[in-house]
Order: structure tokens, then sequence, then C-alpha cells
């Protein structure tokens, strides 16, 4: 039976602290300052953290062993539930990121990112091939591609970045030296670089000569060449490739002022937003590019930037300072975990926390592109909540067992 | 293969540093943007939140002398677009499909009145209700267009309103530059000409300023609460000198040539204090079609037209003044001891040998011997030959200056020509030195030649012929009531004196009086029972047709109260045309207009 008093309430009690901020920051950002109203996004909201806890508190019954086992099940399912969004999901702002089952509203990426990091865990926990192994990387990188095909198709950049970023983590902490990781995401540094032939030549006399450094086994070195030459080369057409939003993404990463009135309008309403906030910020329900609606997607991806505006910088240090918390929580536990899949299992948990939070609140003032990632228990959506409460359940149960081989 | 392995504990530190590392920027980041850069951002937001709406007041209303109204304000609808909140491809087309106007132009406008982001940009001016209505309902649909109330000005048709009042119209780049501190901005409606130009600061008022809380998605939230609303000043009312009904009598008058004569002026004023009563150019154009924009056709044939309806006559319209400036030649004259009132000049039998040269009298009968007054009332050319020859061009040349031709009155209008007083420099000048004959004198001296005037400085001088030498500044303005019910009148203002004694202006008067009044006078065809009438005719010599008709004449003589001037263009001589039209608005003016007129006035006289 489960020992309460073993398990680490703090780390509860931060999330839950991120939750009820979510909360009636979203309550503010639908507030309707003509009729004195929120939409009731928050009463769902709260409905879906009700879910959560209740699927957390399940969760922590879980013994991990269990969890190891059912990995690839979750895995298998989440493929299945993918690839039918394809078909039947609901398209929403170019990008069909919704699954309805009856009144509930699913996004299966969130749903897949679960279940890529438990099948990762258990693959990189128990394989034992070297962590430079061709067979091993391949293997691992094939876990991932699958889903993230299935949702670029549908198409989520964010979501997609999710399972690279948290694909490379992994293969860090599973012992995979830096220098190989840089090899592997060379490619699409080469992709960077290819946007200017100067730029793109000087990459490569850099790239081979870290290889003669490094002195990998040929074949690697090789492939490693050969895909640099194929993305360098490749990339007027990957642009060309990608959708139009997806393009002007990007762009207006680059440069927000290009086109105030469309593209960059979100970035530089949230960072006017963040920045009119000040030190103390505008009071609660007082934020006029939040109230009067100058500020987009404010109760799911720009809820950040009502933080900021309403509460000022002492608000954002405080929740920055909550999630610090929790990823200090989060290495710790990993770091301390003696099964190699839990210890696996903490770090991709951590890997998609602070990925999320670093794009999600980076975004608000332009520092990250605008990727569609919801911030952690904070943003609007019941899937991006139980999906941030199901991380922390790792966490605690990685803890709880952290002893266990 | 090398294996470059790293240690769980190099793992840990590395990913320490580098969760460290984002935390602290993102911790940077929001200093940077919340603390540092607050500033830049609070303006940014503010602005965010409000839409400045000009409130645009009321142009004060023109009245004539009576309160009559001469130009008022009609209400119109004008869209505006505002920059911040217009919608790229879809506002620019809708609109341009509600307004019937093609895209370009919009952008166009938009762009020529852009003020701010986030101030309103007049597109279009004098909207009908249909288009604001459709507005109204499905605003949605045009995000960033908002429309206002604007008043557009009315003019009073068929009195040659145009020529003085002139009308308002959208400030140009120019006139935007030259008075930056006069608070306009692109867009704004100004004068452009005539009153409506000179006293715009005191008819234009002071524009106030409304907040309005916007929504992002252009809805309108309601008047903000942040900033003070600055309600506007309507603009101040102004009565002018005009007499409504005379300035009509004079229009119907001219107009009564029908087609024989198109194109003059006419010019009363009160010699008394330089009040002017009736002021008209013909042709002449409606100032209302300036209020909108003018369609390009009309436009083209106001600016084809031979007639030239843009020019403005009783002040930029130049003539040699013919006969009527030969009271300048004898005061001239007279002052400098050339001739007495007595002094009988050689006989006139038709002209008069000059060198080699026979200049003739307009009466080719010949007029005999004459003194001064006998040759102002028949005008005989002769007599003025010779006074000119004994003048010479540059003493003669410096009285006419002294008497106010050849530069501007002062009038309270813009647009005034100087008109040209030659003297030996410019004939020098014009001819080369020396190469123009000693005879040229004698032209001058009976107001042909180089000698150029505008009705209006003519009418100025006989204004101080009738006032005993002291002439006012030609004015329009009366009074101007102010939106707080203040009210300035404008005082009359000396302008200059004739240079003349008392006892030759009485010399000029008498020969004045004859004109009319005298056996042979050369407008005894005006002479009235009920008063004395004093004029001068004259005949304006034109190169290029039919000469122009002169007649300018003040009533009653022994205290005049009006002088008018009319020319007539192409009407020949003074006496045939223009007398008779000056002489039915004397008539008028008198008999309408001044309620102490006494008939027994004249029957002292004789």
């Amino acid at each position: 039976m489960l020992e309460y008093k073993h398990i680490d309430w703090k780390l509860v009690l931060a999330a839950l602290a991120l939750s009820v901020i979510g909360i009636f920051l979203i309550y503010s950002a639908q507030y309707d300052v003509t009729t004195g109203n929120s939409m009731n996004f928050y009463s769902r909201q709260i409905i879906w953290l009700a879910a959560a806890l209740v699927f957390f508190f399940v969760l922590i019954h879980v013994p991990l062993r269990l969890l190891d086992f059912l990995s690839y099940i979750v895995y298998v399912g989440a493929l299945i539930l993918l690839a039918l969004v394809l078909f039947i999901g609901h398209a929403k702002y170019g990008a069909a990121r919704w699954f309805s089952l009856g009144p509930i509203h699913l996004t299966p990426s969130d749903v897949a990112k679960l279940a890529l990091l438990m099948a990762l865990a258990r693959f990189l926990g128990y394989s034992k091939l070297p962590p430079e192994s061709k067979r091993r990387l391949f293997v691992s990188a094939a876990l991932a591609v699958i889903p993230a095909m299935l949702i670029v198709r549908q198409p989520d950049l964010g979501t997609s970045l999710v399972f690279v970023v948290l694909l490379l983590s992994l293969w860090f902490w599973a012992g995979l030296s830096p220098l190989y990781l840089i090899l592997i995401i060379s490619p699409l540094l080469s992709l960077l670089a290819a946007f200017h032939w100067i730029t793109w030549v000087v990459y490569l006399i850099i790239l081979i000569a870290g290889i003669l450094i490094i002195r990998p086994s040929f074949i690697f070195g090789f492939y490693t060449v050969l895909a640099n030459l194929a993305f360098g080369i490749i990339t007027p057409y990957l642009w060309n490739s990608l959708a139009d939003y997806q393009k002007l993404r990007i762009m207006t990463f680059l440069d927000p002022g290009r086109d105030p009135r469309q593209a960059g309008y979100q970035i530089i309403q949230s960072k006017i937003a963040i920045g009119s906030g000040g030190l103390l910020g505008k009071g609660y329900l007082e934020g006029s590019q939040s109230q009067l609606k100058f500020l987009p997607e404010r109760h799911t991806d720009f809820i950040f930037s009502v933080l900021g505006e309403e509460f000022g910088f002492i608000g954002t240090i405080i929740v920055v300072l909550i999630f610090a918390y929790i990823f200090y929580r989060g290495v710790a536990i990993a770091s301390r975990c003696r099964s190699k899949f839990a210890s696996n299992l903490a770090w991709g948990a951590l890997t998609i926390l602070f990925f999320q939070f670093f794009v999600n609140v980076g975004m608000t003032f332009g520092l990250t592109p605008v990727t569609g990632l919801p911030l952690p228990f904070l943003s609007y959506g019941g899937t991006s909540l139980i999906l941030s409460w199901t991380l922390v359940g790792f966490l605690i149960l990685a803890d709880y067992y952290w002893t266990e081989y | 293969m090398t294996s470059p392995r790293i240690t769980k504990n190099l793992r840990v530190i590395i990913s320490s540093i580098i969760l460290v590392v984002a935390v602290f920027v993102i911790a940077g980041g929001l200093f940077y943007h919340q603390i540092i850069k607050y500033d830049v951002y609070l303006i940014q937001s503010e602005n965010n939140r409000i839409r400045i709406q000009p409130i645009i007041p009321k142009r004060g209303v023109i009245y004539d002398r009576d309160w009559r109204v001469i130009a008022d304000n009609r209400l119109s609808f004008t869209v505006s677009m505002v920059p911040f909140e217009r919608k790229e491809g879809v506002t620019i087309s809708r609109l341009s499909a509600l307004l019937g106007m093609d895209s370009l132009t919009i952008e166009k406008r938009a762009k020529a009145n852009f003020i701010s982001n986030y101030i309103p940009s007049p597109i279009k001016r004098g909207l009908d209700v249909d288009v604001i209505s459709v507005l109204e309902e499905k605003g949605e649909e045009y995000p960033g267009i908002t429309y206002s109330v604007e008043s557009v000005r009315r003019y009073e048709k068929g009195i040659s309103a145009e020529t003085f009042i002139g009308y308002v119209g959208e400030i140009s780049n120019e006139e935007m530059e030259s008075d930056p501190e006069k608070g306009y901005r692109p867009g704004s409606l100004v004068g452009k000409k005539g009153i409506e130009k000179t006293y715009d600061q005191h008819l234009r008022g002071i524009e106030g300023t409304e907040y309005i809380e916007i929504s992002a998605r252009g809805k309108i939230v309601g008047p903000y609460s942040g900033r003070e609303k600055i309600p506007a000043v309507p603009g101040a009312d102004l009565s002018l000198t005009v007499d409504l009904d005379l300035q009509r009598f004079i229009v119907a008058a001219f107009h009564d040539f029908d087609t024989l004569y198109c194109c003059g002026a006419v010019v009363a004023m009160d010699p008394r204090n330089g009040e002017i009563l009736g002021f008209a150019s013909f042709p002449q154009l409606d100032p209302n079609i300036f209020s909108g924009p003018i369609p390009s056709d009309i436009w083209q044939n106001i600016i084809s037209d031979t007639t030239h309806p843009l020019l403005n006559r009783p002040i930029a319209g130049l003539y040699p003044p013919g006969s009527t400036s030969k009271l300048l030649t004898a005061g001239a004259a007279l002052e400098l001891g050339k001739v007495t009132d007595q002094t009988l000049l050689k006989p006139c039998y038709g002209g008069m040998q000059f060198g080699n040269r026979f200049f003739k009298c307009w009466d080719p009968a010949g007029h005999g011997r004459l003194d001064m007054y006998h040759a102002i009332e028949q005008s005989c050319d002769v007599y003025f030959y010779q006074v000119g020859q004994l003048l010479g061009v540059d003493p003669w040349s410096e009285y006419a200056l002294k008497c106010g031709f050849g530069k501007m009155t002062a009038v309270d209008i813009p647009g005034e020509f100087n008109g040209i007083v030659p003297n030996s420099d410019y004939l020098d000048n014009l001819y080369g030195p020396k190469k123009w004959s000693p005879f040229l004198i004698l032209n001058l001296a009976i107001g042909q030649g180089e000698l150029v005037v505008t009705p209006l400085q003519l009418t100025q001088f006989y204004c101080g012929l009738a006032n005993g030498g002291l002439v006012y500044k030609p004015h329009f303005l009366r009074e101007i009531r102010h939106y707080d019910e203040t009210v300035v009148k404008i005082a009359p203002q000396p302008s200059f004196r004739l240079p003349f004694t008392h006892e030759n202006l009485g010399i000029l008067d008498e020969g004045l009086k004859l004109v009319v009044q005298g056996e042979k006078g050369t407008a005894r065809g005006r002479r009235k029972k009920e008063y004395n009438i004093s004029g001068k005719t004259g005949t304006a010599q034109n190169p290029h047709g039919e000469d122009h008709s002169w007649f300018v004449a003040f009533a009653p003589s022994e205290q005049p109260q009006i002088v008018v001037a009319a020319i007539v263009e192409n009407g020949g001589h003074g006496s045939d045309v223009a007398a008779p039209l000056v002489g039915k608005i004397i008539d008028f003016y008198l008999k309408n207009k001044v309620p102490d007129f006494v008939r027994a006035d004249k029957d002292e006289e004789i």
C-alpha cells in the first residue's frame, strides 16, 4: 500500500499552485468588460483540474513496475489514436488537433507524448546496446518518428519539436555523448545554415573538422556528412513544402515587426501586455491588453502574458520560481533513481515540462517562435492539464520507488 | 570506434547548468521587458486601448451686416479609417464596394490623411445616410471603419459669394507646413479662399478630442475612463459688412445684361468707414461646388473657360482705369500748381497734334476751350493730354502711388494684386532707357497705356474723394460673435489720406458732380430727382476687343454714403453700360438702405 508520507508533497503543492493560478488567469483572460462576466472556460478548467487530480491520484497508486510493463501497449494505443485523428479530427486554426469523445475534446498529441515517453524510457532503460550503437539509435528514433510523422501531417510543429527534444534528451540521459548529439542534429543545423551558401560552406568546414576530432565510426561519420549535404541542398524544397502558416510562424519569429497587423501581431501584443505589466502589474482583471482582447489566444497559448500584464514582474517571477522548483526536483529525482526506467521516465517528464515551459514563456516576449505549445498547468485545456499532472505523477512515482531496480 | 562516455555526475552537472541558464534567460527576459522597457510598452498599451476621435466643432456661420445667413453648415457624414484597426485584404476591398471608390484611391486617401495609427483618417466626405446605415448595422464587417457627422458648408447661391466668402476644402501639404502652429492636421477642412481663409482661425473653432476604448476587433467599448474628454469649442460667427440685399441686387442687375456682357466686377463701399457693401465678380461661380470633391469634368470646364470664372476681378482683375483716373491727373496738377481750376488750356478740336503725332479726343466733335470743371464733366482727353504734359511721368506717378494705386489695399481677403503704376524707371526697363516716347505721359494722363488698377483700388480712390480725402481700409469683417457670446466689433481703420488739399478736393468733387448733374456731363443720363450723384465714366482701351466700360460714382454728392465702381468688360463707353448699372445700384441702396435718406437735401441745393 502506498505510504503517503513518502510522497513528495511539496512537488504536488507546486503543481497545484500553478494549476490554481492558471484557473484565475483563465477567468481573467475570458472576462468580458462590458458584461462583467467570464466565459465558462474557467469552470471547465476547474472540472478538468478535478479530473486531472483524480487521474493523478489513481496514477500514483499504480506500481512503477506495472507502468513499465504497460509502456509499449500505451504506445501502440496512442499511435492508433493519432491515426484516427487524421481522419476525423476537428480542424481549428489550420490544424486538426482535437479529437472529440462526446463533449470531451482530446488532443491526442498530448497522449502521444506520454506514450512516447514511456516507450523510450523502457527501450533505453532495457537495451544492452552501447549508447552510440546504430541499432539502439535507430530503433529509439523510429519510436519517436512514427508518432511525430502522424502529428506533422496534422500538422503541429510544436508537438513534433517536443518529440525530437524528448528523444535527444533521453539519449543524452541514457549515456550518449553530447558530441554525438551535436553530430546527430547537425543536419538540422545544416538546414538552417543553408539559407545562405556562404554560411553553409563555413558550417560544413566546421562540421568536417569536428568529425575528424571526434573520430566516430566511418559509417556514422559518412552518414552525418551525407545527411548534412542532403539537408543543405533540399532546404529550398523543404521550405516550399511547409504549410503557409508554418512559413509565416518561422518568418514571424525571425522578424515580428514585418507585418504588425498579421503574423507578428500576436508577439507584439504579447510583448506589450507583458512589458506594460511592469513590476507590480495592472491588477487582476485590469489588464487592458487582455481585457480589450488585444492579446490573442489569451486563455491558452498566451496565458503567461495575462499573468505578466496583470501581476507584473513579481507575478511572473513567482511562477518562474515555482517551475524552477519543479525542475530542480525533476533533476534530483531522475539522478537518484536506481532503476533506469524510472530515471528515464522522470528525466523525460522533466524534459517535456521544461521544454514546453521554456518555449511557451519565451514565446510571450519573442525569445522563441510561436509554436502553439501550451504552458504546463496554466494554459486552458483538459488534455494539457492531465498531461502535466501525469508527468508530475511520473516524477512522484520515480521518487517514491527510487530504491527499486 | 572511440566512445567518449560521460559519467552520470557530469550529465547532472551539464543538465543543471542548462536548466539554471534557461531559467535565468527567462527571468532576464522578463526583467528586461517588464522593468527596463516598461515605459515603452506602457505607452504602446495605452495607445492600444483607445481610439483618439477628434471632435470637429461647428464651423462659424457667416452672416451679412444684418445677420442674414450667407454661409452656414449642413450635416453630412464622413467615413474614416483607423489605420491600426484595419484588416489587411478585408477593410479596403469592402469599403471600396460600399463607397464606390477604387481601392487605390482609398489607399491614397488613407495615406494622405494619416495622422496616427489610432486616429481615424477621413476617406470620403459628404456621404448619404444609406451608406452610414450599412456601417451602423454591419460595422463588424468593416474592421477599422468609423464614421462621423461633419458639417459641410452651404453657401447662399447666386450672390457671387465665392468671390469674397471663398470656400473650404481639405488642407494641402503646403498649408500644413506653412502653419504648423495652428493645430491643423491631415484631412482638416480649412478655408481655401476669401473670408473662409482669412478668418479660418475664428471660424473653425477648436477641435476637441474624445478617447474611445476599442477592443482588438474594433468594437467600441465606450468612452475611455482614463483621459478626460476635451470638448470642442464651436467656431465664431462672423457678420460681414456686405449687405445681402444690395449684393443680390448687384448680381441681378449685372445679369440683366444677359448674354450681352459676361464679365466684369462691381464693388460698393461705404466711404465713411471702408465697409464693403457689395462685391461681385462676373462670371460667378457657385462656391457649393467646392464643398465636396469636384468632379473632374466640372473642374476641367472651369479652368478651360475663357471667361476665367476663377479670376477674382475686384481685387485681381487688372484694367486700365481709363478716364476714371483723370481725377488723379487733375489733382496732381492742382497740387503741383501746374494749373488752377480756372486755367483754360488749348481748345479741343477732336484731338491735338503733339510732335509728329495727332492725339485724338474720344469725341471727334471736340470740346472747345475748357476749364478743369468742364474738362472733368465732359472728360475731354485733349485737356488732360495737356495737363499730363505739364506734369511729366514721374510727378504723375508719385501722385498715383499716393492715391493708393500700384499697391494692395490690404483688404481682408487673400489674392489681391498690386496693379502697375509706371514711372520712368519702369518704362526704361520695359522699353529700354529713353526708348519710350515723351508723349507716353499723354496716354497715362487719361488712364490708358501701362497704368493698370484693380476695381477695388479705384473704389478706394473714389472713397477718398467722397470722404474729404480720408481713405479707410476696405474690409469685409464687421463683427465677430464668439461662442461664449462675446462680441468683437471691428473698428474702421484709416488707411491713408489722398495727397490733395481740402480746396483742391472741393474742385475735383465739383467736377465729379458735373459729370452727372452738368448739362454736358458724360453721365447726365444718371441724374435723379431725389439726390445728386457724383461720378466719372471711363473707357478702358482693350487691345483684344471691345473696350471695357467703367463707371465710378458716389451719392448723395453732398454727404456720400456709398461709392460704387463697376467695370463691364467689352462694354464700350462707360456712359453706355457701366453708368446705368452703377446708377441702378446706387438708387437701390439709397432708397432701401439709408433710412434717414432725405429727399429735401437736393431741393436745398438747386
